[in-house]
């Protein structure tokens, strides 16, 4: 404990500010977005920043941050950030300095965009690069699905700007349950029980508290200390496995992919909404992916022919009916579709209103 | 799975060097974590800890959340922390013997 510094926080941020944006705290007048990727920012004082944003693979390493660190050195007067979704943004006052910063990125294979009404980075979580109760991987279908949509990133060809995001299991990190398009992993088989082991590895109060539909019970003989999983009540969310070691839920054969779509964090125009079920299930198929890819491109290229200018994914589906949406992206209609959780009542339709 | 020999004793554990099978604590577990801990001396109020967090765990089969820790010891979140440097979690449980902290933690 000798020497041990606590509590310290982090750095100021104002520490890593351009002296133009500490200078003009506070006193922005407007901005503009100059090309895909390019933002001018004009303050009150007649003083400019510009910003080139590009993308990264969030999933980086030290050699990749020094690069980046490289660059804004040559071309930044040692200045960057990075965006909420895992950009990176160069900032620089000079615009004569813009063309240096893009050629500079485009070496290191760093692609410009993600302004307006693009595609921008993939909010995603650790997959099998780390987690334990992934059903599906992250970076890998990412890159699957960024190289696919790639034409969207580096342009503003969209209605609207859409946001993906990916979670590898139902614990939802990061933004799925509110993006335009999510891609959820999803379990299909219920948690087998090692019974030898679960009560030296968990609380059996827990994991059954644990249960989001009271499928776990104590077992019924008391010699036994360990749960059982009543089947037909478990929807294999996992949870009881995040509690339990002794509940393993992986099925490589099984687990797969959800679609969902709709969701929005911004207040612009309509309230937030949560994204919704579109594709039960699609298969884990590594290395591609190719059945995610090719779902989430017909989504996206039937949003962008049938919404207008402005209207998030949610908003154009929204306007024309669930109905009419399964029917234009082709998507079958399945009982999974229909909701059955606790509140599911409200999500029924009470209305004679509908499209054949 | 790893054993740990300390005190003419050995220790089944993880590779959290929590205890992997519950039957196997004693004192000489205690004597091992003590050490891997950075606890020089184990003082009353350790027992008192590893006491209540064994005592609540056999009568509910849950470790006990921190408020009720504290509430039933009297020792404030930072006392606890001036007991086991790594927390009533990773320090107090484990030399109590109980089950690893599970979920995101
Ligand atoms: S979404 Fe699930 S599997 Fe993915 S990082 Fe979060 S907890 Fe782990
Ligand atoms: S996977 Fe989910 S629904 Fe199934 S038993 Fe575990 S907690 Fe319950």
């Amino acid at each position: 404990m000798a020497e041990r510094v606590t509590d310290i926080g982090p750095p100021k941020y104002d520490k890593f500010l351009p002296p133009v944006i500490k200078d003009n705290y506070g006193k922005w007048k407007y901005h503009e977005i100059l090309e895909p990727g390019v933002l001018m920012h004009v303050a009150e004082s007649g003083a400019k920043i510009f910003s080139v944003r590009g993308g990264s693979g969030r999933l980086v390493t030290t050699d990749f941050i020094k690069d980046v660190c490289d660059l804004a050195d040559k071309f930044c007067d040692g200045y960057l950030r990075f965006t909420s979704r895992n950009n990176v943004e160069f900032l620089l006052t000079d615009n004569s300095k813009i063309a240096g910063v893009k050629a500079g990125m485009k070496k290191l294979g760093i692609p410009i965009g993600a302004t307006g009404h693009s595609v921008s980075n993939i909010v995603h979580t650790q997959g099998w690069v780390h987690c334990h109760t992934p059903a599906i991987d992250a970076s890998g279908i990412v890159k699957a699905v960024m190289d696919d949509l790639f034409e969207y990133f580096g342009s503003h060809k969209l209605p609207a700007q859409v946001r993906i995001a990916l979670a590898c299991c139902l614990n939802m990190c990061g933004a799925v349950h509110c993006s335009d398009i999510a891609i959820l992993g999803i379990h299909r088989t219920a948690p087998k029980v090692n019974h030898e082991r679960l009560r030296h590895l968990c609380e059996i109060p827990t994991t059954i508290a644990s249960c989001p539909t009271g499928a776990i019970r104590p077992h019924p003989d008391k010699n036994i200390k360990s749960v059982v999983i009543n089947e037909p009540r478990c929807m294999y969310c996992g949870n009881c496995y995040t509690m339990c070691p002794a509940l393993p839920v992986f099925d490589a054969e099984k687990g797969g992919v959800a679609l969902l779509v709709g969701g929005k964090v911004s207040n612009s125009k309509t309230p937030p909404m949560f994204s919704k079920l579109a594709v039960p299930y699609l298969p884990n198929n590594p290395p591609l992916w190719p059945e995610t890819v090719k779902a989430i491109r017909k989504i996206l290229t039937k949003y962008a022919e049938g919404a207008n200018k402005w209207e998030r994914v949610g908003e154009w589906v929204e306007r024309i009916g669930w109905e009419k949406f399964f029917e234009v992206c082709d998507i079958p209609f399945t009982f999974q579709h229909i909701d059955d959780y606790r509140w599911a009542y409200d999500t029924y339709r009470t209305s004679m209103h509908f499209k054949f | 799975m790893a054993v740990v020999e300390h005190g003419g004793k050995s220790f089944e554990v993880d590779e959290d060097g929590f205890l992997a099978d519950l039957d196997g604590w004693g004192p000489e577990w205690v004597d091992y974590v003590k050490e891997l801990e950075g606890i020089s001396e184990l003082k009353e109020d350790h027992w008192k800890v590893i006491n209540m967090l064994q005592e609540y765990f056999k009568k509910n089969g849950i470790a006990p959340m921190v408020r009720i820790l504290s509430k039933v010891t009297g020792f404030k979140l930072k006392y606890i922390y001036e007991l086991f440097p790594s927390g009533p979690g990773k320090g107090a449980c484990k030399m109590a013997g109980l089950p690893k902290p599970t979920g995101c933690v």
